[in-house]
């Protein structure tokens, strides 16, 4: 357990930072929402000259703007987008801690194993996504019954806002598996960025062109809000894909850490 | 019994060899040095013995088990201290060492402060605040404060004023008063020659020898260097036990073993203008002990 609150401690200042930003982010976004819904008709021709494509990519329909959840599923790309960087930046960041700071040699000749390790700094992150989640969901809801215009649709509502949540385990998955793959890692975030924006990117172009295919490769397209309150649930399919690649990324993770070798600094 | 048992250890780094069919033991109660130059495997052997790095074939245990399967068991009574050292930055010095604690399921906080005093190291900074001297003290006070069974130390003296490494030593010479097992990496002989009771030698890789520093010290070497007012005949010299003996113009040199009264008395019948004496350096015992033998 020393290990865990080591790490949890270690994080405790950007996870807090991460959480503040997002439940702004949220907030400003909802005070946006009764400008948004009252304009929907302006709007729609003021976006008429807008190329498709790009509306499209950015998932941007007129119509959803008029209901709260339709809003909200628009805003949550940008949501998720944060929580993507946040979640890999921990992945990456807690399991190249040792190499960086090239504290290897202080923790790994500790009466641990290499196992103990890895898990207790796993726990800590994921305690950390799992908190932060708590802090952006109740921003979320609070600020969505306050800016509400019609009856919310809670179950829906919820199922989207835990989304952020299943995301983030995604990516803190795969960015613990970059974190054991790559062994020089000296500054964690443009490797974060690198591993988000390209799964954002693929997202957009999988949104622009209705590539079903694409959906597959990018866990932004997992948890489509969209598709959520259309079907008024998750599709398994990615709930399954997601599961798969959390345990591919992490089995690997696990093998590598305690297969390498640590080499004198 | 042996602490320490190294059975045909090898590693390759791909296909360059870090070490290869180093065997040796280390008794209970004894300080072991580890000597070498630079790049001879004397970091790669002790990183295998900590289960750092893994070993391409051969074994190692550790009081009697292995140090691969058995490592955080092993690891209880195992202080180690690397050549440079790397703390959590933003830590202050108190928090790291009662951090490090916590994996010891001990009470190490009055010896904590104990070996501070000693070191004369602030507890109360930041870890990032220190100088490079002070962090290694911080890494001593740290591989000691759980009194392992068993130091090991890799090229630990660099960065440490005189006056520390005396501290230091002492340290170590109480902790082995009191049953400690010391395993001491260095490159510098003397240092080792001060401390340890016998020595393995290790070169590109293999272990050349394990011998005792006593055995060590009688077959030492001196280096002579004499410079005189005018130029003499080299064939003084020619004596039993003499090496190496070269002259460049006024001055000669050579190296000498034995009895050391005999050639004084040469020297003195000579108008010297300066004379050094010097213990042959690393390199040198290398060249002159060794290169035979391989």
């Amino acid at each position: 357990m020393n290990m865990f609150w080591h790490e949890m401690k270690a994080n405790q200042r950007s996870s807090l930072l991460w959480t503040l930003t997002l439940m702004v982010l949220i907030s400003v976004f909802f005070s946006m929402f009764p400008t948004f819904s009252k304009e929907v008709d302006s709007l729609r021709k003021a976006l008429e000259g807008f190329p498709d494509a790009l509306l499209r990519s950015l998932n941007f329909d007129v119509n959803n703007f008029s209901s709260i959840l339709g809003f909200y599923a628009y805003v949550f790309a940008y949501i998720s987008l944060c929580g993507a960087i946040q979640a890999s930046s921990l992945g990456i960041g807690i399991l190249s801690k040792e190499t960086r700071e090239k504290t290897a040699d202080f923790l790994l000749t500790k009466p641990v194993t290499r196992q103990q390790v890895i898990t207790a700094k796993l726990c800590a992150a994921f305690s950390s996504i799992l908190l932060t989640n708590i802090g952006f969901i109740v921003a979320a809801t609070t600020m969505a019954h306050i800016v509400k215009n019609n009856p919310l649709n809670e179950t829906i509502f919820f199922m989207i806002s835990i989304s952020l949540f299943f995301i983030q385990l995604i990516f803190l998955a795969v960015g613990a598996l970059a974190a054991t793959i790559i062994s020089k890692i000296k500054s964690v975030l443009p490797y974060s960025l690198a591993i988000v924006f390209l799964f954002f990117i693929i997202s957009m172009f999988a949104s622009s062109t209705g590539d079903d295919k694409l959906r597959y490769l990018t866990p932004f397209q997992y948890f489509d809000a969209l598709s959520i309150i259309k079907q008024e649930g998750y599709d398994l399919t990615f709930v399954l894909l997601s599961i798969v690649v959390i345990a591919c990324s992490l089995t690997a993770s696990y093998v590598l850490y305690l297969k390498k070798d640590i080499h004198a600094v | 019994m042996s602490v320490i048992e190294v059975n045909g250890l090898t590693k390759m780094y791909g296909r360059t060899k870090g070490i290869e069919n180093v065997s040796f033991s280390v008794e209970e109660g004894e300080i072991f040095g580890f000597i070498g130059p630079n790049g001879a495997g004397k970091s790669t052997t002790i990183r295998t013995l900590l289960s750092l790095i893994y070993p391409t074939s051969g074994s190692a245990s550790i009081f009697g088990k292995d140090c691969m399967k058995h490592a955080p068991e092993i690891k209880k009574e195992i202080g180690y201290l690397p050549s440079e050292v790397f703390y959590y930055d933003n830590m202050k010095v108190i928090d790291l060492l009662n951090y490090s604690a916590s994996f010891y399921k001990k009470d190490c906080s009055h010896r904590i402060q104990e070996l501070a005093d000693r070191m004369d190291l602030d507890l109360k900074k930041k870890i990032d605040d220190l100088s490079f001297g002070n962090k290694k003290k911080v890494g001593i006070v740290q591989g000691l404060l759980h009194s392992p069974k068993l130091i090991i130390l890799d090229e630990p003296t660099s960065g440490l004023d005189p006056l520390m490494q005396q501290t230091f030593f002492e340290l170590l010479k109480e902790e082995n008063q009191k049953g400690a097992t010391i395993l001491f990496s260095s490159h510098i002989l003397s240092e080792v020659q001060r401390l340890c009771d016998r020595v393995a030698i290790i070169k590109e890789g293999s272990l050349i020898k394990v011998e005792k520093i006593s055995t060590l010290k009688e077959n030492n070497y001196k280096k002579f260097k004499i410079e005189t007012k005018t130029k003499i005949d080299p064939n003084v010299f020619s004596k039993a036990g003499i090496k190496e003996l070269k002259t460049e113009g006024n001055v000669i040199s050579f190296l000498f073993k034995g009895n050391l009264n005999p050639i004084l008395k040469e020297i003195a019948s000579l108008d010297v203008n300066n004379l050094w004496i010097e213990e042959p350096d690393l390199e040198e015992i290398f060249m002159h002990f060794y290169q035979r033998e391989s």
